[in-house]
């Protein structure tokens, strides 16, 4: 849960969406506040704009589903107290880092992959729309290609051209 | 933004939050009618995809309480 507010914070959609509270079930009183404050935050945050927003949200599922994500955070407890398979122990937090960072990368890999099947077929269109750096994108397109994601299908107006598959 | 209603999904725990809930009505306690709760066996039954899913189908907010 605290990775998916963290995706949402890269989404642009925030992590106060998201509300995680625990609540007893002697403790209706404080149910009844948790609902209060979480109506409060959501009422000041506005409405959702799931249409402005559909491809970033897109992206997200995407990266929720996506196998190395799901990987990382299951064996989180298991590596960061036993170690990993070759015996070295590992914090939480620098695990965390490297689990973020593979979040980040794969959340805007899959935005890529959305912006290619929009219309965005240069590296610098892609770059543009998702607002990532010419660098990164190029990096990140051949990974993709890598895993058959996307496919790289010639050149037009001396500018690179991918396609989605 | 005063007139707002938002739509809040909550994931609510069988065992503790659905019953606090549930305690709440019983005992005639007062709170916002935004939220829209989906019982679950226990609170680690939410997968991130339900909580993406429900803002993608458009609900404001969500909250998870177990």
């Amino acid at each position: 849960m605290h990775l998916t507010r963290k995706l949402l914070d890269l989404a642009g959609i925030g992590k106060d969406r998201l509300h995680v509270a625990w609540v007893s079930s002697a403790e209706a009183q404080r149910f009844a506040e948790v609902v209060t404050q979480t109506t409060e935050s959501i009422q000041q945050q506005g409405k959702l704009d799931a249409e402005a927003l559909s491809m970033p949200l897109q992206a997200c599922e995407m990266t929720v589903n996506d196998e190395t994500v799901r990987w990382l955070v299951g064996k989180e407890v298991k590596i960061t107290s036993k170690g990993d398979v070759y015996g070295r122990p590992w914090d939480i937090e620098s695990y965390e880092r490297v689990m973020f960072k593979e979040l980040e990368r794969e959340f805007q890999k899959n935005m890529i992959y959305l912006a290619i099947k929009d219309g965005f077929t240069s590296v610098r269109d892609i770059s543009q729309k998702i607002q990532v750096d010419l660098l990164r994108v190029s990096y990140l397109l051949a990974d993709l290609e890598r895993t058959n994601k996307v496919e790289f299908t010639g050149m037009k107006d001396r500018k690179p051209v991918f396609a989605a598959l | 933004m005063t007139d707002f209603e938002p739509k809040i999904v909550a994931f609510l725990c069988n065992w503790c939050a659905y019953a606090g809930a549930d305690l709440a009505g019983v005992s005639r306690l007062q709170y916002p009618p935004n939220i829209r709760a989906v019982r679950v066996m226990c609170s680690g039954r939410v997968d991130p995809v339900f909580v993406v899913k429900a803002l993608r189908e458009g609900c404001d907010g969500v909250l998870v309480s177990g």
